[in-house]
Order: C-alpha cells, then structure tokens, then sequence
C-alpha cells in the first residue's frame, strides 16, 4: 500500500473519531437566557491585570528574605500563585463568555464573516494552549520574577486598549438596543 | 457447513429487507417529504438491491458487463447519498443564514479537496477513476457531515436525535467503505467475500441506526427560526469582540513571557 492511500485510511479512522467527539455531550451547559448586551457590560477581570503582576513580582515579598522570614516569603508567594491561578481561571471565565457571546450573534446574524471566525478560532487555540501552559507552570512553581516594572508597563497599557475597546462595544450596544429584533429579546437556548 | 454464497444471499436478503423496512417508517411518519433526497437514496438502494440480485442469476451474462452495471448503478446510489448528505446539513444549518453561508463554502472546499486528491491517485486510469472517484465521494462526504456536526457544536446549533442517527449512519458507512476499499480489499484479496460480508454488515447498522431514530421522530423535533439581527450591528459588535479576545490573548502570552523572563 502506498503512502498516499494510507494517507487516506488515516484521515478516514481520524474522521471517525471526530464523528465520537462532535457527538459528545457538551461539557459546560450553556446559559439558559444569555442577554448579549448584558453579558458585555459584566465587568472584566483583565483589568486588574496589573495587580496580580503586582502581587507576582519578588521584590514585593523581597524584604521578608531580609528580615530573616524566609518560610513566611515562601508561604505568601505560594498564596500569591494561587491567587494567580485563580486569576487565570477568571480570565479564561471572560474568554469563554466572550467566544459565547461571539457565537450568539453569529447564530442571529444573517451574514458571518469568516475571517472573523476564523480568527477566534485560531485565538481560541492560542489561549487555550497559553492558558494551560502556564497554569502548569504557576502551578509547579514560579522562580522569581525581574523586569517586572517594563511589563506592569506593558499591562497597564493593555488595560488602556481594553477600556478603549470596551467603550467602543458599549456604543454598538447602544445603538444595537435601539433595533427592535435585540432591544427586547432575550436570546434563549443557548 | 453453509457457503459463502448462501450467506452472502442471505445477507442481501437482510439487508434489502431492513431497507424496505426503513422505506415504511419513512413513509408512516411522513419522514419522506422532509428529506426527499434521503428518500430517493433509500428507492434507489432498494432498486439496486433487486437489480443486482436479478443480475447475478444470469448466467448468459459476462462478467465485464455485469461489473459495468453494478459500479454504474453504485455510482447512481453514492451521487443520491451525497445529495442526501447536502440535504441534511441544509435541513440542520439552513435556520442560520450566516453560519448556512460560511459552512457551505466549508463544506464545498472540503469536500473538493478531498475528491481532487483521491482522483490524483488514479494517475488517469478510469477504472481507477470510477472506483477512486466514488471511494473520494465518499470520503468527502464523510468529512463534510464531520465538518457539520463540529460546526453544530461550535455554535450549539441543536441537532435533533433523528438528524444525528443520519449523520452518524451516513458517515459510519462512508468511511467504513474508504477504509475498506483502500486497505482490506486490496491487500487481503483472498479474504474478499469477508470483506464483502463487513461492508454488508456496515450498512444494515447504518439501516438499523436510521430505523431506530425514524421509529421514535416526533415531529416536534422541528426549532423553531431563531431571532435575527442586522449584518451591519453583527460586523460590528463581533470586530469589537474580536478585539477584546485579542487582548486577552495577548495578555496572557505577556503574562507568559514575563515568566520566562524572570526564569
């Protein structure tokens, strides 16, 4: 058997397998009514980005080695990774909502552009994948951190992007509540 | 000890039964006018079934002529099931104007994909292109009703039980036929009415499967249309999503970064 065929016999099993996984039942049940201007006015836990980077730096928790409390530095520093575990989850809470609210409408819309989908797709994958890695190493313990202050920088100004985009999200709401087929509708079954 | 050839009878005789059976509970429960092309699929196996059974009784006949008539009439069934297989993602997805119109360019460059490269692999022969061409069809179509459930769940578009009993029949055959057809058929040639036997056996499940779920449609199962909005409102609200996706992305990456860095 040639390459090319076997090829084909792997794509076929591969299908297989997918046809199993697309007929899984959801894991996370889906909001009963999700009300979309509603869910984008919900407040946004990246920004507070900046305070867990806070939290994380070493120099916070520094003047503990000086003062001879090691075991306490070590102590608060696993709570803080908790703390940024727990921040890591609330993060992917709002990528999750989002990627839902982006399938609401794309359900209600009579046009979908497909390089928008495709994009969240392919950021979907991104975070995803991002997400998981550094849980893993938050989790197996973080060394500690330098440079700090350039990216608390960087985080405040993504903070800056995110109201930014937000504002700009709020006036689509606005003008979208004025439309009758979305002021007044719930979208349910979702 | 029975022969191969009284099973292999016994086996058509079953299958033909169970499609016969099929046709009734389509037509008892109306199913027939909601997926026409389905049920033109489901007329046209039966006739193929009586034909090829008239067919192998002649004995007048030569062989060539009858491998012409059975591929001819196969090629005619496969055609009707891809077209039933259309039919079924437009049935689940029509509801949705956007995802209907993005899924099928999907659908449509997936399933040309797959077609093109299985007929490159009969380097121009045409026996080799009938059989490759049909084994493409129905990888294609394997793909396309894989490539509609994902899509169905990405965007939690409900599909009801007697839809999904279509999918997973149409689909199981489907890539049973590739992976018997590329692998079994052609390297364990002296086992070939086995192998005749497993495609037979895969298709009375897919008849079972589809039986089943026809026995117990409600017709309740049809949704209702759900709201519209406008394109324009739809653009605009999913670029600023986009956006705020983006930036949590690279939020996070930032977030990984800065981790390496401090390593």
């Amino acid at each position: 058997m040639t390459l090319p065929v076997l090829l084909l016999v792997l794509f076929a099993l591969l299908l297989v397998g997918l046809l199993a996984w697309a007929l899984r039942p959801p894991a996370h049940q889906a909001r009963p009514a999700l009300d979309v201007f509603e869910a984008l006015k919900q407040s946004r836990h990246s920004s507070r980005m900046s305070h867990v980077i806070q939290a994380l730096q070493p120099e916070d928790t520094e003047y503990l080695r000086e003062t001879g409390q090691v075991a306490l530095m070590q102590t608060l520093r696993r709570q803080r990774r908790r703390i940024a575990l727990d921040y890591l989850d609330q993060l992917q809470k709002e990528f999750a909502m989002l990627l839902e609210i982006s399938r609401v409408l794309a359900v209600m819309s009579p046009e979908v552009i497909g390089m928008e989908e495709m994009e969240r797709w392919k950021l979907s994958f991104i975070f995803a994948s991002t997400c998981a890695f550094l849980r893993w190493k938050l989790r197996l313990g973080l060394q500690p951190f330098s440079g700090f202050t350039l990216l608390s920088n960087m985080a405040t100004d993504i903070a800056r992007q995110l109201d930014a985009a937000t504002t700009r999200v709020a006036e689509a709401a606005v003008q979208g509540s004025e439309h009758p087929a979305l002021g007044h509708k719930r979208i349910d079954g979702l | 000890m029975v022969e191969p050839l009284q099973l292999q009878t016994a086996a058509w005789a079953l299958t033909t039964t169970l499609e016969l059976a099929l046709f009734v509970q389509l037509v008892r429960r109306k199913l027939g006018r909601i997926y026409p092309l389905f049920f033109a699929y489901l007329v046209s196996a039966i006739f193929q079934s009586i034909a090829v059974a008239a067919l192998y009784r002649m004995e007048n006949l030569d062989r060539w002529t009858v491998w012409k008539i059975v591929w001819g009439t196969q090629g005619l069934v496969v055609f009707l099931r891809a077209l039933a297989v259309v039919e079924l993602n437009r049935r689940i997805l029509l509801r949705y104007i956007g995802i209907w119109a993005l899924s099928r360019k999907l659908f449509l460059g997936v399933a040309v994909a797959v077609i093109a490269y299985d007929l490159v692999l009969s380097k121009g022969l045409w026996q080799w292109l009938i059989l490759n061409g049909i084994r493409g069809l129905e990888l294609a179509m394997a793909a396309v009703i894989v490539t509609m459930l994902l899509f169905a769940r990405y965007y939690r578009v409900p599909v009801n039980p007697l839809q999904r009993a279509l999918a997973v029949g149409l689909c199981l055959y489907s890539t049973f036929y590739v992976i018997n057809y590329s692998l079994l058929e052609r390297i364990v040639q002296q086992y070939a009415v086995l192998w005749n036997f497993l495609d037979l056996f895969a298709f009375m499940a897919s008849l079972l499967v589809w039986i089943s779920a026809a026995s117990r449609y409600v017709p309740s199962e049809e949704l209702a249309v759900p709201s519209a909005i406008p394109a324009e409102l739809y653009g605009k609200l999913s670029s600023e999503v986009n956006s705020r996706l983006l930036l949590l992305n690279r939020q996070l990456i930032q977030l990984l970064h800065l981790e390496d860095r401090g390593q």
